[in-house]
């Protein structure tokens, strides 16, 4: 069943586009929140449990791991959110060209560094 | 034949993944500014947040989608680089582990809301 048809996978050769740059790191970013989701309900059920848990949660964020930690899941959630939108503007044919499709794959990524990175130095401990 | 691995299910997928970024891509927004216009966000602001019943469907909502979206795109993710003949049986076993484990998290979620009073 099966066609026998040549792979090219060389990671250290393929040269994506920057669509494709985006959209790997919507894939990763993806499977990485998804990991991230019990994480996430652990975190909101101390937060409203009591106010020293709510302590407790508060510091961590605070905290050198929780900072680390904390950026990289605002920096994810942000680019999934943005190259998402894009993503979904092509299901409607919006932006479909490739001069536009460029732009907004630049502007995706650039967006979500830009903003992650002024949020993680507003917040660092 | 049919195939177990869910043929034919993939546009009702693709469209259920859509329907639930747009609902979290409205629902997140809409939730940072209301966090942001609390009065304060000490322990009894942040509980005040989730003690209207509207709220608390609209974030056990927000989790529905979340779950949804993400177990859909974990599938996703397993076709695409489990496809081989005898991978089946593990791409299966990984789509019952993650939805029992999802469900789970919604039950959690609506516990987790429904216990601020």
């Amino acid at each position: 069943m099966k066609p026998e048809r040549p792979y090219f996978l060389d990671l250290a050769a393929i040269r994506l586009p920057i669509g494709g740059m985006v959209s790997i790191l919507h894939r990763a970013s993806g499977a990485a929140l998804s990991l991230a989701i019990p994480c996430l309900l652990y975190t909101l059920m101390l937060s409203l449990r009591s106010p020293e848990d709510f302590q407790r949660v508060a510091d961590w964020f605070g905290g050198l791991l929780g900072w680390v930690l904390s950026t990289l899941t605002i920096w994810a959630l942000l680019h999934h959110f943005l190259a998402g939108l894009r993503h979904l503007g092509f299901d409607l044919g919006w932006g479909e060209g490739r001069e536009i499709a460029r732009v907004t794959a630049w502007a995706s990524l650039l967006a979500a560094l830009v903003v992650a990175a002024l949020i993680a130095l507003w917040r660092f401990p | 034949m049919r195939r177990v691995g869910g043929a034919r299910r993939g546009l009702d997928m693709w469209l259920a993944q859509r329907a639930g970024a747009i609902y979290m891509a409205l629902f997140l927004p809409l939730f940072l500014l209301l966090a942001l216009a609390a009065p304060s966000l000490d322990y009894a602001g942040w509980r005040a947040l989730f003690l209207p019943l509207g709220m608390k469907v609209a974030t056990l909502l927000f989790f529905a989608a979340l779950l949804a979206h993400a177990w859909i795109g974990l599938r996703e993710i397993f076709i695409d680089y489990l496809h081989c003949a005898r991978c089946v049986m593990l791409r299966l076993s990984l789509y019952f582990a993650v939805a029992a484990l999802y469900l789970a998290c919604l039950v959690w979620a609506a516990d987790i809301l429904w216990s601020v009073r």
